[in-house]
Parts: C-alpha cells; sequence; structure tokens
C-alpha cells in the first residue's frame, strides 16, 4: 500500500512548509492555486459501523478554475472540502495546497495556511455579529495582523456592491448582502483557493445569481481558484468543471453543463 | 420529570459542579463559622467544668459594670476570707487569684506572642486545684513556679529554669520546680498559666491580703444551695455568692455572648458570599433558560402546560440547592479549622477541643443553601414559564415581557411582601426587612407611575455596562482583533455582563468600602496624635492592642529619676455607669497637674486651669457626652462605680477630643483610685527636658523597663501611630481574607458565563478557527472578554465602596473630625485583583473554547 509509506519521506524536500513563508512576508501569489489529493479515505466510527464518507478520491483543481461538487446528501462532499481545506484529517491518503503538502502539516501550520492560504464561505452563520461589514470583510487580515491593501478592499467592496452597507452590523443586512460579505471576506487576502459550502443554500433565486455570479467574476477577473459543493443545479451551472460525488467515490468529472443537462445528469446517476 | 431534570445534570456536569460550588462556599463559611464557635463554646464549656470542679460554692466580686472591668481593686480579703470560713456547713474555704500578667525569660524576652494572655494563678489547696503537675510539683515557696505544659513547650522551658512573670504591681522571677496540665487535659488554646503562692501573686498584683475569688467546699449534710444561701447572707452586696454549678454556668454565657459577636462578624462574610453566589445562580438559570427556549417551545407545543416547564426549572434548582448546601455544610468542617487556623496566625489561639456538629448547623446551613438556590432560580423559572410554543418553530423567539401585573396580582403581591418583612423582623433579622421595604416602595412607585401612564413595560436599557465595556475595551484594543472582538463580545448582552459583574461588584465594593474607612481611620488618628500629643514619649504595656493589660502605677514614679525627663503624666482608663444608663461610660483618669503640658485640650467650656478643679469631685465632659446626658457646667452625675459603690462628680469643663484619649468623662487619677478601685496604669506620657535628646533618654527608659518593668515599652509618636496603624492593617487584612471568599465565588460566576456564552458562540468560533484564527488568539480573545467583565465588576465595586464609605463617613463621622483619606494604591491593587480574577476566571473557558471540535461547530451540531 503506497500510502502506508511514511509520508514524512514522501514530502518533496524543495517545498517550504507554510509558516516558514508566511514568515519571511512573502505575499502569497494567486496564479499558484492548485489543489490536489490523491486516495483520499475518510472513516467514521469502527468496526461495523464504520462508514466509509471517502473512499479513495484522487483529484487536482487546477487553478483560476471554478469547480463544482454536486452529489446526494451523505456522499461526502463537506468531508472531502474539510480535508482540502485542512480543516479535517483524512484516515488515510494526501492532499497538497498550493505545493504544501497539508496532511503533514500541525494544528499551528494548518491554521497559518488556512489564514493565509485559504478563503471560505459557509452556507449560514457566516459572519461575526458584533462586527460591522467592513470588520468582518477584514477579519482574515485582522487575525493575521497584516496591513489592508485599500485599493484591493475599495475595489472587492465595489465588486460585491456592499458599499453603502459597510457600517451595518449582519443583523441589519439581508440575507444575500451577508452573503456578499461574506464573499468579500473569502477573496480579501487574496487566497491560493477559496472553498463554498453550499452558498446559496439559504438564499432567493436573485441573490442566488448574484453571489454565484461574484464567484465566477473572481475566478475571470481576479484570477481566484473556487472550489464549491452544491445542491442546486442551477448554482452549478456557473462553474467551469462539475464534479458529482457518491458513496465517498467520484462517479462524474466533466465539463460544467446547463442546469437542464445537469439535472438530467443527476438524475442518471441516481 | 425528576428524571428528565437528573439527567439533564449529568450531561451538564461542569456547569452544575461550578454553579454548586457558588453555593456551597457561602454555606462552607457559614457552617464553618458554626462549627468553629460551637467547639470553642464547647471547649470553654468544658474548661470552666474543670475549673469548677471541688467547688461547692464560688465567691467572686460583684461585676457591676460587666466582666470587661479588670484591674479594679478586689473587695475579697481576708477578713471576707475568715467571715467565709466561719459560717457552719464550710468544710473548707481558700482564696485564690487568677489574673492577667506577662511572662519573660530571664533576658526579659516575651515568652507569649501575639495576642495569646497568660495569666498568674495562686496554688489552691488539692481539693480546689484544677492544674495537675505532669513533671515536678507545684511551688511551695515564693520563689517558686510551675508553668502549663503548652507554654513550656512554646518557650521551651524545663524544670530547673529561671522565667520572670510581671503583675499589674510588681515583678518576680522564679524557679521553674512544675510543669502543669489542665485537669481534663483540655487545650487552652494559646492561654498560659504560671502558678504562684497565694502571697506571691498577690505582691505582683499588688494587692496584699485581697483574692479575686474564695473557692468553698460544703461539709457532708449540707448542699451546695444551702450553703450558698447562708453565706450569701453573711457577706456584703459588692461579692457575688454562686454554687460551683452556677458559676461555671454563668462563665459559659458569659463567654457564650463574647462568642456571639465573633459568630456574627463571621456570619456576615458568609451572607456576602451568599448573595454573591445567589447572583451566580440567577445568571447561569437565566442563561440556560434563554439558551434552551427552542426546547421549551418544542415541549410546549408537545402538549407541556406551562407549570411543568416551571417546576422543571425549579426542580433542577432545588437538586442544584442541596447538592450546593451539602458540599458546603462538609467543606465548612474544613473552613472551621480553616478560621481557627486564620485566627491563630493573627494572634488568637482558641481552645479547640473535638469538632462539635450540631445539628443546628446542620439544618440551617441546608435550610439556607437550598433556600437561596431555590429563590435565585425562581425568576428564571418563571421565566420559562412564558416561553410560546412558536419559539419550536423559529430561531431567535424572544421570550414576551411580563406584561403589567392586575390589580388581584398587586394585592397579592403586597401581602405577601408584609409577610416576608413580618417573617424577617421576627426571625430578628431587621436589617434585611428594613432593606426589604425600601425595595418595595421603590418598585410600587415606579409601578404606580407606570399604571398611571398606561405604558407598555419598555424594554430594558442599559448604559452602564457598554459604556463601562466600550471603556475598558480601550486597553485592549490595541491588541487587535482578539482585543476588538472581546469588546464586543462583553457587552453582548449587557444584562448578563452586569449579574456577572455585579457579583464581583459586591465584594469589591465592601473590600473598597472597608480599605476607605481604615485609611480614614489611620489618617485620622495620626492626625490626633499630631495635634494633641505634645510630649515625647508614650509607655504602654507590650502587649500591644491589648486594652486589658495596663502598666504597673509606679511605673511614672520611677521614671522621673530617668535624666532627661522633665515630666511624667499618667493616665488610666476605667468606666462608670451613670444612673438610669444601661450603658457603661468611658472614664479615663489624668494627672490634673501634668497632663494639660503634654496633651492638648479642646475646650468647649474651661480651659487648662479647668484641671485643677477636678480634684475629687470634679469631672470634664466630652462634648457629645455632655449633650446626650444633658449635662452642663455645674451640673452633677452619679456614676456606678466597678467596685459597686456610687459616686458623685460634677461637671467642671467640657471638651471635644478627636484623639479619643479623653472618655465620656475625665476625673482625677484619685478619684479614680479611690472611688472606682482602679489600680493599674493605661499609659505614661513622658516629656524630655529642654535639650534633651531622644537618642539619649529612650535607651535610658528602655533599660529602666527592662530591668524593673518588662511588660512595659516605650513608643515615641512615631512609633506609637505605626503601632495603630498597623493594629488597623491586622484587623483590615483579617477582613479582606474573610472577603475574599466571595470575590472568589464571583469568580465561578465569570467562568460560568464565559462557559454558557461560548456554548452560544460555537459556531462563530468555528468559523474563526475555519478561516486561520489560532487556539492563542481564540484563547486571548476569551481571556480579554473575561478581563473586561471582571474590571466592569471591579470599578462598579470600586466607585461604589468609595462612594458608599464617604458618605457614611462624612454624614456620621464628620462631627468628630474623620479625616477622609483615599488609599489610591489599595485601590489601584483592587483593580489589578479584579483584572488578575478574569484573567484566572479564563482559564478553564478559555481552554475549551480554544480546544472547540471545528467541524462540529461549522456544520451546527
Ligand atoms: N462527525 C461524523 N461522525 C460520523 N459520521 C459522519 C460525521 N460527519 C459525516 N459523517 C458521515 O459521513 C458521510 C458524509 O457526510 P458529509 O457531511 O460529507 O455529506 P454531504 O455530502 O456533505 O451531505 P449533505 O449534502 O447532506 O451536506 C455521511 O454518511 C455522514 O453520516
Ligand atoms: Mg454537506
Amino acid at each position: 500500500m503506497p500510502y502506508a509509506m511514511s509520508q514524512a519521506d514522501r514530502r518533496p524536500a524543495e517545498v517550504p512548509l507554510v509558516s516558514s513563508r508566511v514568515a519571511a512576508g512573502t505575499e502569497p501569489r494567486v496564479s499558484g492555486g492548485l489543489v490536489s489529493s490523491w486516495e483520499l479515505r475518510r472513516r467514521y466510527g469502527e468496526g461495523e459501523a464504520a462508514v466509509d464518507a471517502l473512499d479513495g478520491i484522487t483529484v487536482t483543481f487546477p487553478a483560476r478554475r471554478f469547480a463544482a461538487i454536486m452529489g446526494p446528501s451523505g456522499s461526502g462532499k463537506s468531508t472531502l472540502m474539510h480535508i482540502l481545506a485542512g480543516l479535517d484529517q483524512p484516515t488515510s491518503g494526501t492532499v497538497t495546497l498550493d505545493g504544501v503538502e497539508i496532511t503533514q502539516l500541525g494544528d499551528r501550520e494548518l491554521t497559518e495556511l488556512r489564514r493565509d492560504h485559504v478563503g471560505f464561505i459557509f452556507q449560514t452563520f457566516n459572519l461575526l455579529p458584533v462586527l460591522d461589514a467592513e470588520e468582518n470583510i477584514l477579519l482574515p487580515l485582522s487575525i493575521a495582523g497584516r496591513r489592508v491593501d485599500r485599493d484591493w478592499f475599495d475595489t472587492l467592496v465595489q465588486t460585491v456592491g456592499i458599499a453603502d452597507r459597510l457600517s451595518h452590523r449582519p443583523a441589519e443586512l439581508s440575507g444575500g448582502q451577508q452573503q456578499r460579505v461574506a464573499v468579500a471576506r473569502a477573496l480579501i487576502s487574496r487566497p491560493s483557493v477559496v472553498f463554498a459550502d453550499e452558498p446559496s443554500g439559504n438564499l432567493d433565486s436573485k441573490s442566488t445569481d448574484h453571489v454565484l455570479g461574484l464567484l465566477r467574476q473572481a475566478v475571470d477577473e481576479f484570477e481566484q481558484t473556487v472550489v464549491m459543493v452544491t445542491h442546486d443545479a442551477h448554482a452549478a451551472s456557473f462553474a467551469d468543471r462539475l464534479l458529482v460525488l457518491a458513496d465517498g467515490r467520484i462517479v462524474h468529472d466533466g465539463e460544467a453543463v446547463s442546469t437542464e443537462q445537469t439535472l438530467d445528469l443527476m438524475k442518471a446517476l441516481g | 420529570m425528576l428524571r428528565l431534570v437528573l439527567r439533564g445534570f449529568l450531561q451538564r456536569k461542569l456547569r452544575v459542579g461550578l454553579t454548586a460550588v457558588a453555593v456551597a462556599l457561602g454555606v462552607a463559611l457559614m457552617a464553618g463559622t458554626y462549627i468553629l464557635t460551637d467547639t470553642i463554646n464547647n471547649s470553654f464549656g468544658a474548661i470552666f467544668q474543670t475549673a469548677s470542679k471541688g467547688h461547692d460554692v464560688v465567691v467572686t466580686p460583684k461585676q457591676t459594670l460587666g466582666n470587661e472591668v479588670l484591674s479594679q481593686t478586689s473587695p475579697i480579703d481576708e477578713a471576707m476570707l475568715a467571715k467565709v470560713r466561719a459560717t457552719p456547713g464550710v468544710a473548707q474555704a481558700s482564696g485564690s487569684i487568677f489574673t492577667p500578667g506577662t511572662f519573660l525569660d530571664t533576658r526579659g524576652k516575651r515568652l507569649t506572642t501575639g495576642g495569646a494572655p497568660a495569666f498568674i494563678a495562686s496554688t489552691v489547696p488539692p481539693r480546689f486545684e484544677s492544674f495537675k503537675p505532669v513533671k515536678g510539683r507545684f511551688p511551695r515557696s515564693s520563689s517558686e513556679l510551675a508553668i502549663d505544659e503548652a507554654t513550656a513547650k512554646r518557650a521551651n522551658l524545663h524544670l530547673g529554669q529561671q522565667m520572670i512573670v510581671a503583675g499589674s504591681a510588681a515583678t518576680g522571677r522564679y524557679t521553674i520546680v512544675g510543669i502543669t496540665k489542665f485537669g481534663g487535659g483540655e487545650s487552652f488554646g494559646g492561654a498560659g498559666a504560671a502558678l504562684l503562692v497565694p502571697a506571691e501573686a498577690q505582691r505582683l498584683l499588688g494587692e496584699p491580703g485581697h483574692f479575686d475569688q474564695i473557692d468553698v467546699a460544703a461539709s457532708p449534710g449540707i448542699t451546695a444551695q444551702q450553703l450558698r444561701a447562708r453565706i450569701r447572707l453573711e457577706l456584703p452586696s459588692n461579692v457575688d455568692v454562686r454554687t460551683g454549678a452556677q458559676q461555671a454556668k454563668k462563665n459559659t454565657s458569659d463567654l457564650e455572648s463574647n462568642l456571639s459577636f465573633l459568630r456574627t462578624f463571621l456570619l456576615v462574610f458568609a451572607y456576602v458570599a451568599l448573595v454573591v453566589g445567589a447572583f451566580i445562580i440567577f445568571n447561569t438559570f437565566s442563561i440556560t433558560v434563554a439558551q434552551r427556549t427552542r426546547e421549551f417551545g418544542l415541549l410546549r407545543t408537545l402538549g407541556g402546560s406551562r407549570v411543568q416547564l416551571m417546576r422543571s426549572v425549579l426542580y433542577e434548582g432545588l437538586m442544584l440547592g442541596v447538592l450546593g448546601a451539602v458540599l458546603g455544610l462538609f467543606a465548612g468542617i474544613g473552613v472551621a479549622s480553616a478560621l481557627n487556623q486564620l485566627f491563630k496566625s493573627f494572634g488568637a489561639d482558641l481552645p479547640n477541643n473535638g469538632t462539635v456538629l450540631q445539628s443546628r448547623t446542620i439544618v440551617v446551613s441546608l435550610l439556607v443553601g437550598i433556600g437561596v438556590t431555590v429563590l435565585a432560580g425562581l425568576p428564571p423559572a418563571l421565566r420559562a414559564m412564558r416561553v410560546p410554543p412558536l419559539a419550536a418553530m423559529r430561531e431567535g423567539v424572544q421570550i414576551p415581557r411580563r406584561p403589567l401585573p392586575t390589580r388581584k396580582a398587586l394585592i397579592v403581591r403586597f401581602v405577601l411582601g408584609v409577610l416576608a418583612v413580618g417573617i424577617l423582623i421576627a426571625v430578628g433579622a431587621s436589617g434585611a426587612g428594613i432593606a426589604l421595604v425600601i425595595v418595595l416602595v421603590l418598585r410600587a412607585a415606579r409601578l404606580v407611575v407606570r399604571l398611571r401612564r398606561g405604558e407598555e413595560r419598555p424594554a430594558r436599557r442599559y448604559r452602564v455596562v457598554p459604556a463601562l465595556g466600550h471603556a475598558i475595551g480601550s486597553l485592549v484594543r490595541w491588541r487587535g482583533i482578539t482585543g476588538r472582538l472581546a469588546e464586543e463580545n462583553s457587552i453582548r448582552e449587557p444584562g448578563r455582563t452586569m449579574v456577572t459583574a455585579a457579583a464581583l461588584t459586591v465584594g469589591l465594593a465592601l473590600v473598597a468600602f472597608v480599605a476607605v474607612l481604615a485609611a480614614g481611620t489611620k489618617a485620622t488618628i495620626n492626625q490626633a496624635v499630631t495635634r494633641s500629643f505634645a510630649g515625647n514619649l508614650i509607655i504602654e504595656n507590650s502587649q500591644s492592642g491589648n486594652n486589658e493589660q495596663g502598666i504597673p502605677a509606679a511605673v511614672a514614679q520611677r521614671l522621673r529619676a530617668v535624666p532627661g525627663i522633665a515630666s511624667v503624666t499618667p493616665i488610666a482608663f476605667t468606666v462608670g455607669r451613670a444612673k438610669g444608663s444601661s450603658n457603661n461610660s468611658s472614664i479615663t483618669a489624668i494627672d490634673p497637674a501634668t497632663f494639660s503640658s503634654v496633651y492638648r485640650i479642646e475646650w468647649k467650656q474651661g480651659s487648662n486651669a479647668t484641671l485643677g478643679l477636678l480634684g475629687d469631685t470634679g469631672a470634664v465632659a466630652t462634648k457629645g457626652y455632655a449633650s446626650s446626658h444633658h449635662l452642663r457646667l455645674g451640673s452633677t452625675i452619679t456614676l456606678l462605680t466597678p467596685t459597686d459603690r456610687h459616686t458623685t462628680v460634677k461637671i467642671v469643663g467640657i471638651a471635644s477630643d478627636n484623639a479619643r484619649l479623653l472618655g465620656d468623662l475625665t476625673i482625677s487619677r484619685s478619684l479614680a483610685k479611690s472611688a472606682f478601685g482602679q489600680r493599674e496604669d493605661a499609659l505614661d506620657f513622658v516629656t524630655y527636658a529642654r535639650g534633651a535628646s531622644n537618642a539619649q533618654v529612650q535607651p535610658a527608659v528602655d533599660r529602666l523597663l527592662a530591668a524593673a518593668f518588662p511588660q512595659a515599652r516605650s513608643r515615641t509618636a512615631t512609633q506609637f501611630k505605626a503601632d495603630q496603624a498597623g493594629q488597623i492593617n491586622t484587623l483590615l487584612t483579617l477582613i479582606y481574607v474573610l472577603l475574599a471568599l466571595s470575590v472568589i465565588v464571583s469568580l465561578f460566576g465569570i467562568v460560568n458565563t464565559l462557559i454558557l456564552s461560548i456554548y452560544e458562540r460555537t459556531r462563530e468560533l468555528g468559523m474563526m478557527r475555519a478561516i486561520g484564527t489560532s487556539r492563542r488568539q481564540i484563547r486571548q480573545m476569551i481571556r480579554y472578554e473575561s478581563v473586561i467583565t471582571a474590571l466592569i465588576g471591579g470599578v462598579l465595586g470600586l466607585v461604589i465602596g468609595v462612594v458608599g464609605a464617604v458618605l457614611v463617613t462624612s454624614l456620621t463621622l464628620s462631627d468628630s473630625g474623620f479625616v477622609q483619606a483615599i488609599p489610591v494604591g489599595t485601590l489601584a491593587v483592587l483593580l489589578v485583583v479584579a483584572a488578575l480574577a478574569g484573567v484566572i476566571a479564563a482559564q478553564l473557558p478559555a481552554r475549551r473554547a480554544a480546544r472547540l471540535d471545528m467541524l462540529r461547530a461549522i456544520s451546527g451540531e
């Protein structure tokens, strides 16, 4: 079994640890964005009751591309995303993000990796209620103690269209506005990759279009890499590529297609 | 239902534990207080029992003015003893002495330290003797002595060694011929006893032929009661005649009344801790009820009744109360011995023969512990009742505010209020009753205003907490996002923060109050001594802080012969009781010829020349006393003296005295001696001759004192002030230690609130971790939040304490020349303590928050 080998042995010696790069103070470049996994397995529980949420996933997400992951409930979408983003550890297999094998990293290094190289958009509870929109957007930079690139901030705020709501707290924003703030927050640190878990799950169709349009724009104009989990075929149609998961395996991997074609595909896959 | 509550209990072990401890600490101090005082009481009871063994009848001086008066000439003399012996039915009678003294080694070093008392006892015939020699024998000659075992051990004394004993008049050097033990083997606490032959004991006391007590044994065939009656008829009214049993009982009950002061003193701190605990229980229950709104809503949709919901919360309170009270009761046993150690370290070593756990202690502790918990949990329980079924369906449904009460409800409340006040006053808690009346009146007034205007109940608005939160938050804001978030989170639920902080406020307000009071008292003493005392030295008993022991009257005489000393004026303290009054008046006895040259009297009426009029019939009254007793120049007042005599004095002057050296009345020393039986002095004021330097004179004085009056010492005004400050500081420290318990209880409150808040913010914390917040930053954020909460409590506490103390002292004490002083340093330290308390309280919650399972947090588990 290849992945039974000591994983430390397999890490390329020239790949620097994230932390050392952060220490050097070099701004991470968007262009390097690339995530790949190899034979990922994630098992929950033991013995009879064990569930393989991921059952050998090998996948690569090239830079500056927008990928959508679909699949029935319980198929392992969130689990995959969490492991790719360094939020969870696989039972076996490896993940490389931006040239770093993150399955090797400890908690501190993973934290710094997420802080500097990963952007997140969740379905709900995305913002801190005690901070206003501007502070929420700047949160990743505040956490890292980094200076704000005002031009970049202004560009983002203009793009997501909440310039006039910056001093509002989340409770004073609509769901769509909140999610747009979340998009801006995910992009503010120019991460290598943005992960979004059902970003439109709680939004009406108009807001969905707005938010998905923003993600599209992030890829096209800001050269971001986006990986999105969704149940919504319409949302998936904004992507470049469509992956379908079932029972912890990839059962489809191809170009993204129109909403109707996606629906048909899903039906065909059962 | 009960099973459901129990299960919930087990699931929330940590919170239940923390909340229970909040109750338990207060209960522990309460139980500990009862156990300690009962134990002391019991120990003394046993000691008195042993001491009265073999005594059928006991004759003692009548203590007309209470047992606080010592140092008076005893009316019991040889003639009286002869009369007793001559009474038919007396088998044996002997006089004895038991009086405070001072023990020193041959180099003049004190053998008893701190506040531990030492007694001079005379040997008595074997049937009356309650001491037993464990080594050697009882003294037989005037150069021999037997010392108690505890003192011998402590001071490393052995048979054949020599030691010095100083009485109120004289000093003697003795060879130790015996080591003794008290009859039943009871510990005497820290007290020591030196046994001397009677004549020698009398010599030290300066009372040849006088005794403190006559012990009488009855002949066979006559009961103690009968003999007592016979002796009573023979003796004058200035002595009391009791049976041995009566005497033991009286001693015990005298002690009981002294102890009850200690008990009340300690209980106050227990109640403070319980009030703080109640805050915490209230807060914890309020938060959990709010957090369980959905669950309650669900229960309601499933058909659960309002009352069932309320009951489930109340049951939880009840069980928590039981748990806390039982924990507290057991902890109380430990607290009792800790308190004993505490007092020991402050120099009060009390006898402790076996822990006494009375059923009263158990009942009161359980009742109070459970009662406080259930009462504090009642408002949240009532709130739970108002959860609408709708809450199950929707996120963030608020529990509706209570509607304005109906007329019927108002009447019921009024009746309940009156009942509560009645009960409180009936059980003697009139202070609490009055407080309740004030609260009720205020609430009623607010209600009336609102009913008039027909207003809806407005949403509660918090101003203080957010303002303080932001102000204090600015201290941590520079730390970046963690500080900023801590600031915002701390005022997110202002009501919750308020109650959490209030728990700390209570403790710190009291600490600040006491600190300001103490600083003012010290400043007042300093100022008074500086202004009033014009002499160079003060001679006092070296057992400072012990007002019971004075210095021999002969000291003044001998000092006058020391080169460089111009004058010595002795001062003595005694008491008298004005006719028709039930309180003692304090009396200062002075030497009219020399006093005014050393001490500046602020005359209201009269002048220094007035002192010349004192003679044996004159008195100077202090202003307050004169006005309360309607005394004017020339009026007379008749006083009952400690020797059970009446003496009438005429007011010759009226003075005010901020230094409080002058008692209610000031008389001449010769009158004190003749009418009040005063045999000792309290102080000598020494003035140097022109040109004499302290560097020369004080050592000479000290040499004389060491050689002839080892129990006395000299203090300069500066040293004297420092001594006084030291005594205040000792008391202050004791109070701080006791109040610390309340502060600790409030710490648990902060911990609890933080844990519950973190639980609420699980998803937020998960999100923050997901986007790259480090564990350290999370911990830091929680710690800052805790510090801000603690400082809100601390600042409020200090402000309330300082303002309260300044108000109280300026309202009640300004007439008597109280000097206000704000101990800025102490207050600053208190703020630091509050901040530290916050840091400590944050430890556990911060760790929990940092360890939080990120995935479960963001996937909304
Ligand atoms: N903490 C856990 N413990 C045990 N099993 C888990 C845990 N988390 C996920 N699983 C299981 O792993 C499988 C995949 O879960 P995952 O959350 O990745 O599904 P998903 O595709 O995101 O589903 P959905 O569309 O409902 O969000 C499921 O069978 C789930 O029950
Ligand atoms: Mg999912």
